[in-house]
Formats: structure tokens, C-alpha cells, sequence
């Protein structure tokens, strides 16, 4: 995930493309052979991506935006079915608890990750090593499975809910797994090991001499790690945190194991709107889901430019 | 950079781990593993109501690895997987064929498009699929037309890098000029001598695509539903019936998932090393 993320430079400048070999007289051959009509053929091959491109990744899209301006009362353009989601208590509740859940999630995920990566930094290779694996393993253990492991470990009759009981501890006895704080437990523990495989390569562009000039300057511990290796790591911290937003906030299979439709979130409202037991609400369900869009081109707007100020910043050192 | 860590490694020979570095990774990395090992432990006891489970059974797994119903969602897991990996591999080859190739100014727009899904997710795909085709009493309202399609765009960020940035690490283009002074048409080039060598290079982005489908819930869910249910949404269906049986699934799929992982960091440390 990281690498896709970090993906800034594009392919190179473009380089005219010209049999340089052939010589004069072979290349007007060929030219008057073939006039453009070779160029043309060429680009068959781009048609079947194209196809699939448009047919399944650019008109759903623009397909959804359709709905969400259809008003569904009115059935005219407009932004009617907007001012309906962010007036009904249900989809207001809906955006926020996602923001909420999504950002507290983020906000604990970096602080565990960062002390984490930190800690990993410093080890010796072997843990270190250890420690990776461990993270590459548990990063894919989310969504149905994960939700099913808490919900032995921590559901109603969960073995630490039974623990729980048994040794007095009222956090554990009385943790309710099915409601937004039992979730955020959840999304807390998913965004640990993304998060951490996400800094742990930042930590490498701090130079041990750096410390070195620090103590030498008489800087404290305090004040070389909040002036000197936070602002330094500022581009990556900030642009995982924008990652680990938005994972939360695309995230469906977790929430919808463990609370089905029964709770106000953005992914489970939208998805309900088109699937569901109930009749399909389009206009609704593409309002929301735009909003849900947009949330989500902006955290991409975010992380691209810290990706980018992060990739500058090593280029100066 | 190796030099570096070699410098550090000579400052400080045998360096140490500090203790409180190994305790708290030790305490992250118990926190990751307890939901998956509780979940290994409870497959294979008969009952945990107490401190500790009872009654050592392999009663989950003999009764999953008899249910018919489990192989076929495997089956189609499987069929899932490979179909709509090899889908994007070919279209991708073809269109890379032309970035190479033909105009190399289509590379910004493929970047574009190929990372939009890797910015929206499954649940925005397969919501706009489905609002866009179902319905439509074509047969792109076929589910198994919509499903290969969603899974097919889903998968495209993944392939795509793999695929260029192994085309970018065997300069694609000189070979295919080289190909040509010797008188070789340019897409036979791409074909007979371009591909063979990205080979390695797409392997392991396929497999990383193939593990994420494999973990898909949300499309399969949300498209096929239980018309054409893959593993989890098979475990989504038992998690009410069967806690056994489920914790059972879980282990299954966890452990095909670990061993694609481990191939995949595999091939990643050889060519790194490489």
C-alpha cells in the first residue's frame, strides 16, 4: 500500500521515438508504405484497458454523482437530496460518527506506531526483523476475520468479557463490542500494523550524527526529539496519518461483521441505500456516497503533497 | 545506505536491543497476535467458558474440510482471484505496450486512472457498479459480468505498479529500439523480448493482488451477495450458526493468506538483494 501511495514521479520526459538506425532512404520506404496508418494500428492495443476502464472505474462514478443530483422528490437536477442528507439526523449522525471513528482511530493508530517504528528503529536487526514480520503477517488479519476474533475475545460472551467477570475488571466485563467505541477498538487495532509498516522507512532518514550534534549543543532528549526528529519526520507522519484516515473511512467488512446495518456509519448507510431489505434510494444513497468521495479525494489531496514534501526533504539531506 | 548500517553496526558491535524497546515491542506485537491466536485456540477446543478452554478436538476442521459448500466457496474464491488478476495483467501489458511504444504521453492519464480505485476502495466501486448496470436487462447486469469488472478495477493499482515500475527498471524502451535497428517489428519486441524480462517483476504484484482478493468482502458482498458466495462471505454467513466452525475458517484463511505474504517478502528480500 505504502508503495502505491508514495508513487509521485510519473514516467519520463517524453523522448521522440524514431528508428535512429535505419537509414534514409529504408525509413522514407517505410513511410510512404505505411502512412500513419501504423501509428493508428498501435493504439488497439490501449482499447480493451480503455473499455474496461470506462466501463467499470469512470461511468459508475459518474453514474453515482448523477444520482446524488437527481432530487429525489423532484426528479430534477439540483442539490436537493445534499441539503436532505446533511438536514436528516440519521446520515448527519452517519458522516460524523465515520469522521469521528476514522480520526480517533488515526489520531491512536500514529501514536502507537510512531513509538513502535521508533523502538523498532533502535533495535537490533534480528527484532527488528521479528517485529516486520509480525507486522506484514497481522496487517492482512481485518475485516469478516477480524471481526469474528473479537468478537470471540471480546463479545458478550467473550473469553476476555469471561476473564473479565471472573477477576472483577469492570472495563473487560462490561466492554460492549457492538456499539461505536467497540469499533473503534477494532479499527484502532488494524490501523497499528499499516501505520507502523508506513514510518518505519522514514525512520531511516535520521542521521545518528544528528543526535550526536545535539548532545554536543547541550539539547535535552525532550528537545531533540520534538525539535529535531518529529518536525524532521513531520511530511511522513502527517501524510500516514491521512492514509490511515481514510482507510478507516472506506472500511466496510469490519463494521458491517460486527453491527450489520444497526449503526450509523457512512459506508453501512451507503450501502444499504442500494442493497438491502429495504427499497433502493439512489438519490440518498449517491448523496452520501459523494460526500464520502469527497472526503476521501481530499485525504489523497493531503498524503500526495506530504508524500512529496517528505520525498523533497530527503533529496536536501 | 548499506554502508551505512555497516558504520553503525561497526560503532556499536554487537549492539543491544534496549530493554524498553523490547518491551514495548514485545506488548505491541502479543496485542497483534491475541485475536488471531485466541481465534487458533478456540477452533481447536470443544468449549471456553471458563479460564481456560476444554476438551481438545479437530471436530471444527473435520467438519469444515466435509462441507461441501466450504470447497465450492474456495472454488470460487480461487476462480475469483486468478481470472480477474490474469484480466488485468493482459490489459494492462496491452495498454503498457502503447505507453512504451506507441505514445508515451498516455502514461500520465494510466497513472491517473489506475490509482483512482486505490483512492475510492470497494465500497464506492461496487456501489457505482451495481447502481450503474443493475437493471439494465443486458447482459452487463449479469452479476459475474459486474463482479470480474469490480474486482478487475480493483486489483489495477497493485498490477500497474508492478508492471511499470518494472518497465522503468529495464528501460523498456531502448530494448524495443534495439529489437527494431535489428529489424523487429516494435510490438513483437514488446512480446519476445520486453515481457520476458518483467516477468519477476509482475509476479510479485500479482500475488499481492491475489492475496486482496482473497480478503475481499465488501464486492463480492455487495454485487454477488449470496448468489455467488466467496470464502468470506461464507464466513460471514456461519458467524451466527457456528462459532466453531467459523473460528475454523478464520485459521484457513489466515494461514493461505500468511503463506502468500511469506512469498511474497520472499521475493521481495531476493530482489532486493539482487
Amino acid at each position: 500500500m505504502a508503495d502505491i501511495s508514495q508513487a509521485g514521479a510519473t514516467l519520463t520526459a517524453d523522448v521522440p521515438v524514431s528508428g535512429a538506425g535505419r537509414t534514409a532512404a529504408h525509413a522514407s520506404a517505410e513511410k510512404a508504405r505505411q502512412p500513419r496508418g501504423r501509428k493508428w494500428v498501435g493504439y488497439i492495443a490501449f482499447v480493451p484497458f480503455l473499455l474496461v476502464i470506462v466501463g467499470y472505474e469512470l461511468l459508475p462514478l459518474a453514474q453515482l454523482v448523477l444520482d446524488s443530483l437527481v432530487g429525489k422528490e423532484s426528479g430534477a437536477l439540483g442539490l436537493e437530496n445534499f441539503i436532505k442528507v446533511f438536514t436528516t439526523p440519521l446520515y448527519q449522525q452517519s458522516i460524523i460518527n465515520s469522521v469521528w471513528i476514522s480520526l480517533v482511530s488515526a489520531l491512536v493508530g500514529i501514536v502507537v506506531s510512531f513509538l513502535a517504528a521508533r523502538f523498532a528503529y533502535e533495535s537490533s536487526e534480528r527484532v527488528r526483523n521479528a517485529f516486520t514480520m509480525v507486522l506484514n503477517m497481522m496487517s492482512n488479519f481485518s475485516g469478516v476475520p477480524l471481526a469474528f476474533a473479537f468478537m470471540i475475545l471480546m463479545g458478550n460472551s467473550g473469553v476476555l468479557t469471561i476473564l473479565g467477570e471472573r477477576w472483577g475488571i469492570p472495563f473487560l466485563a462490561d466492554f460492549d463490542l457492538y456499539t461505536g467505541e467497540g469499533l473503534l477498538v477494532l479499527y484502532i487495532y488494524f490501523q497499528i500494523p499499516l501505520a507502523t509498516l508506513l514510518l518505519l522507512p522514514a525512520f531511516s532518514g535520521i542521521r545518528k550524527s544528528w543526535r550526536e550534534a545535539a548532545i554536543i549543543l547541550q539539547a535535552s532528549p525532550l528537545d531533540y526529539w520534538f525539535r529535531i526528529v518529529i518536525p524532521n519526520l513531520m511530511p511522513s507522519i502527517l501524510g500516514t496519518l491521512s492514509v490511515l484516515f481514510s482507510n478507516a473511512l472506506a472500511a466496510y467488512a469490519t463494521a458491517f461483521a460486527v453491527v450489520m446495518n444497526n449503526y450509523a456509519l457512512l459506508p453501512l448507510q451507503i450501502t444499504s441505500k442500494f442493497k438491502g431489505d429495504v427499497q433502493i434510494d439512489a438519490a440518498t444513497g449517491g448523496a452520501l456516497a459523494v460526500v464520502l468521495i469527497i472526503l476521501m479525494v481530499v485525504c489523497t489531496l493531503i498524503n500526495n503533497y506530504f508524500t512529496k514534501r517528505a520525498s523533497k526533504g530527503r533529496e536536501i539531506i | 545506505m548499506s554502508s551505512k548500517t555497516k558504520a553503525v553496526k561497526a560503532a556499536a558491535p554487537g549492539k543491544k536491543t534496549p530493554l524498553a524497546a523490547k518491551i514495548f515491542l514485545g506488548i505491541v506485537g502479543l496485542y497483534l497476535l491475541v485475536p488471531f491466536l485466541t481465534t487458533l485456540v478456540y477452533s481447536l477446543f470443544v468449549e471456553w467458558t471458563d479460564v481456560l478452554p476444554s476438551g481438545f478436538t479437530l471436530r471444527n476442521y473435520a467438519e469444515l474440510f466435509t462441507n461441501s459448500t466450504f470447497w465450492f466457496s474456495i472454488g470460487r474464491t480461487l476462480i475469483l482471484c486468478l481470472v480477474s488478476v490474469a484480466i488485468t495483467i493482459v490489459l494492462l501489458l496491452l495498454a503498457m505496450y502503447v505507453v512504451v511504444a506507441v505514445n508515451r504521453r498516455l502514461g500520465r492519464f494510466m497513472q491517473f486512472v489506475c490509482m483512482i480505485p486505490y483512492a475510492l476502495q470497494g465500497v464506492i466501486l461496487s456501489i457505482g457498479i451495481i447502481s450503474l448496470y443493475t437493471g439494465t436487462g443486458t447482459i452487463l447486469s449479469n452479476r459475474m459480468f459486474m463482479l470480474f469488472g469490480a474486482y478487475t478495477i480493483l486489483v489495477l493499482p497493485y498490477i500497474y505498479q508492478g508492471i511499470r515500475n518494472a518497465l522503468n527498471a529495464i528501460d523498456a524502451n531502448m530494448l524495443i529500439q534495439a529489437a527494431e535497428m535489428l529489424g523487429c517489428g516494435r510490438f513483437r519486441a514488446y512480446v519476445q523480448v520486453v515481457l520476458p524480462n518483467i516477468v519477476s517483476g509482475i509476479l510479485v504484484s500479482s500475488l499481492l493482488a491475489e492475496s486482496i482478493v482473497f480478503g475481499d468482502f465488501v464486492l463480492a458482498n455487495n454485487i454477488a451477495g449470496t448468489n455467488y458466495q466467496n470464502i468470506q462471505v461464507f464466513l460471514q454467513a456461519n458467524m451466527a450458526r457456528s462459532s466453531g466452525l467459523s473460528s475454523a475458517i478464520v485459521v484457513v484463511i489466515f494461514l493461505v493468506v500468511a503463506a502468500v505474504t511469506a512469498v511474497v517478502l520472499k521475493l521481495q528480500h531476493t530482489s532486493q538483494k539482487q
